[in-house]
């Protein structure tokens, strides 16, 4: 028999209440981690996905909405504008890499996007990389020679159960344009997860008005510019082109980002009143246990148990529950974010990873811990100031 | 010959209880009481006469407003709380009315908690002197109940169980069988007396029974609520 025995024991004895009371806690850790998570997720989500290049060059329309259609596969596709501005680019000798996008219909809820091979190649200066998993590109071919072979984002594939060589279109009209599967690639942990990619042979081949247009349509070009002191004149460039805008990625992330802010700060408020809350629960629930418990407290005492060993005895309890709800609350807190991880992926293309484990999860431990502790204190030392006699007495 | 010092003494003890607007209610005026090694001694009186406040000032659990009070040469009042509290632990086993078991805690544990708190046995002897002293109580099979699972008279005799764990020279018993029918206060009042007998403690009973008198060594009656008076008959006067 130890000290924590004894709580333990104690605790196991109201085994509901104690139970309840840790559910509390849980709730409590769950939220902040799961609110921790998602929304450190989605700043990393956002800054992976549209730090990589430096500039966006579209039709004329909202620029948010250029950045999130082109990088995340949210909100509507805007207008297109002509393939020669990608051309434009490609030839400008400012420029390191041009990547065309042209941005499509779906399957199954999972975006077309019609590309070169350029948009998966590496470089020093990208955050992400790209890898086939199995398969391989597609070929390139001339506009008037498409091939339909498509290459699949890790989530699409795992959640279409598309395989290597099969055919898929979705609607009867594209019956007679059916994508045929040449790679699946590795996840990337971002949009790209959810994306089909083909070429724009493919795309203009697919798009009834563009396989018959002269000129081609295009949704955004990604731009890096060798120098980082030609991003403003190219930015003026193609902002005065009265048939385009040249939109800053982090421009509009920082946008995002104070939106995000204003959120993080009402959830802030929220989390602090949950942990107050939850703390005036675990409070409550240890300082009517000592009521009931005061007889039990005196014999211990009458047993020669000193003040201080009654007192180490309910703060170690109300560690114990606090302990037990916080690891219970960060088992909770990364299901709670993998529930709000899947749904922004579904809803926003933002692909964040919900069981990332850093120095957070032991240092919230620690937190829950000690404040249960101190939410411990008062009913502790209520029964350090137990009076012996008084409470030995017989029930009447 | 030489006498044996008394195990218990207590000399010119009043005990008075706070009342409103600074008056006290004295409850006990003990001039001089000496308890002697190995006898069985039975406290009795009516309601309210300080009985219990008596075992609580010999347990240290209650400090007298005046006086002294030495058990085995130690005194008592002059000991700090925690000192007090480990003496206690060490040298006085107390059985209570309403026995006042843990509920959580099954037997074995109960009566290890004694020793837990008294650290006078080794922990890896306390599991093996708790299922020893149960067993000789007739609890062998009883070890692993809870409170709640045991009987009145098991209860009891895990409360006795309990109040031996350290092997303290002094037991108190307050009204041990108020609560149990008259078969089992005889079993548990025999139990207390073999203890006497062949442990050689000191055994200070408060009892209404007066079949708890059967073989008492000396019998203190509290006449009344402000001071104790021995017995005309031959036993004691204190």
């Amino acid at each position: 028999m130890s000290l924590y025995s004894i709580a333990w024991k104690y605790i196991w004895g109201r085994l509901l209440a104690s139970a309840l009371t840790a559910l509390s806690v849980a709730l409590g850790v769950s939220l902040i981690l799961a609110t921790f998570l998602l929304t450190r997720g989605i700043r990393a989500s956002f800054i992976v996905g549209a730090t990589d290049y430096s500039l966006l060059v579209g039709a004329k329309s909202n620029p948010t909405q250029l950045v999130l259609g082109t990088i995340f596969r949210m909100d509507v596709a805007t207008p297109n504008m002509p393939y020669s501005v990608y051309e434009q680019l490609h030839d400008d000798v400012r420029v390191e890499r041009a990547v065309p996008v042209a941005l499509g219909d779906a399957y199954q809820g999972f975006r077309y996007v019609g590309t070169t091979i350029d948009y998966f190649a590496a470089a020093p200066w990208r955050r992400k990389t790209f890898a086939v998993a199995v398969g391989r590109l597609w070929d390139e071919t001339p506009p008037e020679q498409p091939t339909y072979e498509a290459l699949l984002g890790a989530e699409v594939a795992q959640r279409t159960g598309l395989r290597l060589g099969d055919a898929f279109y979705e609607g009867e009209e594209m019956a007679e344009y059916p994508l045929t599967v040449v790679g699946i690639l590795r996840p990337t942990y971002s949009a790209d997860d959810r994306t089909i990619f083909f070429s724009l042979a493919s795309f203009w081949g697919m798009n009834e008005v563009a396989r018959n247009a002269a000129v081609k349509p295009l949704t955004t070009v990604l731009v890096r510019p060798k120098r980082l002191s030609d991003l403003p004149n190219l930015h003026r460039e193609f902002n005065v082109n009265p048939e385009t805008q040249a939109v800053l990625p982090s421009a509009v992330l920082l946008t995002i980002f104070n939106l995000l802010s204003v959120a993080e700060e009402v959830l802030r408020f929220v989390l602090e009143a949950v942990v107050l809350v939850v703390l005036l629960y675990l409070f409550v629930a240890l300082y009517s246990a000592m009521l009931e418990r005061r007889r039990e407290i005196a014999t211990m005492r009458a047993l020669g148990a000193r003040r201080l060993t009654v007192l180490l005895i309910v703060l170690l309890e109300a560690c114990f529950i606090a302990l037990l709800g916080g690891l219970a609350g960060l088992v909770g807190g990364h299901g709670m974010a993998a529930l709000g991880a899947h749904l922004l992926s579904q809803r926003g293309g933002l692909a964040l990873a919900p069981f990332t484990v850093s120095a957070l999860q032991p240092l919230l431990l620690a937190g829950v811990t000690l404040l249960g502790g101190c939410a411990g204190l008062l009913p502790a030392v209520l029964a350090y100031r137990t009076e012996v006699a008084e409470n030995l007495a017989p029930l009447s | 010959m030489e006498q044996t010092p008394p195990v218990v003494l207590l000399q010119a003890v009043q005990k008075s209880f706070p009342l409103h607007q600074g008056r006290d209610l004295q409850v006990l005026d003990i001039p001089q009481l000496a308890i002697s090694v190995g006898s069985y001694t039975v406290v009795q009186g009516p309601s309210g006469s300080g009985k219990t406040t008596l075992l609580n000032l010999i347990a240290g659990i209650t400090m007298p407003t005046s006086g002294h009070i030495r058990v085995s040469g130690t005194d008592m009042t002059s000991l700090p709380e925690p000192q007090r509290d480990r003496f206690r632990a060490a040298y006085i086993g107390y059985i209570f009315q309403t026995f006042n078991l843990l509920a959580p805690f099954t037997a074995v544990e109960n009566v290890m908690l004694a020793m837990l708190f008294a650290q006078t046995i080794p922990k890896r002897e306390q599991r093996q002197r708790a299922v020893e002293i149960l067993s000789r109580l007739g609890l062998s099979t009883r070890l692993a109940h809870r409170p709640a699972q045991l009987s009145r008279g098991e209860q009891q005799r895990v409360a006795i169980a309990r109040a031996l764990a350290n092997d303290p020279p002094v037991l108190l018993a307050d009204e041990p069988c108020a609560s149990l029918d008259a078969a089992t206060a005889q079993v548990v009042l025999m139990a207390l007396h073999a203890m006497c007998r062949e442990s050689h403690k000191t055994v200070l009973i408060v009892a209404h029974d007066t079949a708890a008198l059967e073989g008492a060594d000396q019998v203190l009656e509290m006449r009344d609520i402000n001071r104790v008076t021995g017995r005309p008959d031959g036993v004691d006067r204190v």
